[in-house]
């Protein structure tokens, strides 16, 4: 799966903005949004937060995780433990990219919370490359991992599976099977 | 102004009736489907209904937003709602259609030779593009070499020449409700990997709070 793609899911996770217009409830498929009242918070999706801060039609609050406090101690939970530990948001990743790129005047604190963002998505992909080396080193058939986010399965995904197919096919071609299925035309 | 779909659907006791679903269950449904197409190494059954009802939810949108009035920031919303759905419509399309023609003589060998209660994997469009696609395979080898060949050579057996999708590949899976005694590792090395495809969903590489939920026949 693309990166873009996995973004593009994690757009449809709720923020809460605060408009500067108003509008009355508006139905869409997804759901109902609104009513929009100039200076009151309201919880929208966030591709569409992210439309009425460029339109400069709105505010945006950062979530209540995304505290430099908070981070510091999540940051240091996950460097003590060896499992993943579990994220304040499945979309932690991308939803920090989109507020800090598109509304960091609306957060405060924003490069250090980059810096702990970034810290603790290293630690995980860590331990991700050290599971996936023991998983392949002990040629496990399967592994439980719990508390991961899609994109970080996606960064390292499609390499692993692929490589784990490889290393499947060498394997089972050691050992003479019936089925062998060769050209011989 | 919530509407409720019809879309037939299974209740637990393998019976056939109408579920009925809110717009945003569908679209989550959607969603659900282009992941599981996305990341399956197999085409998997194909969901008419699903589609279907996205297609008339989009339409009947559009059709709104053509008779509303002007009012600017009501429609853009919308808008791009409807392109973000149709986005994700088009993208689950496309990668049916890519495994299709990936693997089309075994898509259409398996369709020849199901069952008539078995689900079918292809639309009927799909079917048509599928039976069109290896008419013009065929016609385009037979032209372009074949016909040149010796005459005992002629004939390319495309079951055979074109590769089967890999069953065995690894996947990630995600667990969406507890099932107990999932059997994973049964005794022979390649039974391991076979007891994935059939049957329930298996915890392959399970990650327990996010993806997939993979029912594979």
């Amino acid at each position: 799966m693309d990166p873009a793609e996995v973004e593009f899911l994690a757009e449809k996770e709720l923020v809460t903005i605060i408009p500067n217009f108003s509008l009355d409830k508006i139905y869409l498929i997804g759901g109902d949004l609104g009513p929009f009242n100039p200076g009151l918070p309201v919880q929208v999706p966030l591709w569409l937060a992210i439309n009425l801060k460029q339109r400069q039609k709105c505010r945006l609050l950062p979530p209540e995780w995304m505290d430099v406090e908070k981070l510091e101690k999540i940051r240091d939970h996950e460097r003590m433990e060896e499992t993943f530990t579990p994220m304040p948001s499945p979309y932690y990743m991308e939803l920090t990219k989109l507020l800090l790129n598109h509304a960091s005047d609306n957060i405060p604190k924003a490069d250090e919370i980059r810096t702990l963002i970034k810290d603790v998505w290293d630690t995980r992909i860590a331990k991700l490359r050290v599971s996936a080396d023991s998983f392949v080193r002990q040629q496990e058939a399967h592994a439980k991992l719990d508390n991961l986010t899609l994109m970080e399965i996606n960064t390292s995904g499609a390499f692993l599976t692929q490589a784990l197919n490889h290393m499947y096919k060498l394997r089972t071609n050691l050992q003479p099977s019936e089925s062998a299925q060769s050209q011989d035309f | 102004m919530t509407e409720e779909l019809g879309l037939p659907g299974q209740d637990s006791d393998g019976g056939s009736e109408e579920v009925v679903l809110t717009p945003a269950e569908l679209i989550e449904r959607l969603e659900q489907a282009w992941m599981n197409e996305k990341f399956a190494p197999d085409l998997l059954e194909s969901k008419p209904e699903i589609v279907e009802c996205v297609m008339e939810q989009l339409d009947h949108m559009e059709e709104n937003l053509r008779r509303a009035k002007k009012g600017d920031l009501k429609i853009s919303i919308h808008r791009m709602e409807i392109e973000r759905i149709r986005y994700v419509l088009s993208s689950y399309l496309r990668c049916r259609l890519m495994k299709i023609e990936k693997f089309f003589p075994h898509v259409l060998e398996k369709e020849k030779t199901r069952h008539e209660e078995e689900p079918s994997r292809l639309s009927p469009e799909e079917f048509a593009f599928a039976k069109e696609y290896m008419a013009s395979i065929e016609t385009y080898l037979k032209n372009v070499a074949l016909k040149h060949m010796p005459p005992n050579l002629q004939k390319v057996d495309l079951l055979r020449s074109v590769p089967k999708p890999d069953l065995d590949s690894y996947v990630f899976l995600r667990v969406k409700e507890r099932q107990e005694n999932i059997l994973v590792e049964p005794e022979t090395d390649e039974q391991r990997k076979i007891s994935l495809v059939t049957g329930e969903w298996r915890p392959y590489w399970s990650v327990r709070n996010p993806w997939l939920c993979w029912q594979s026949k």
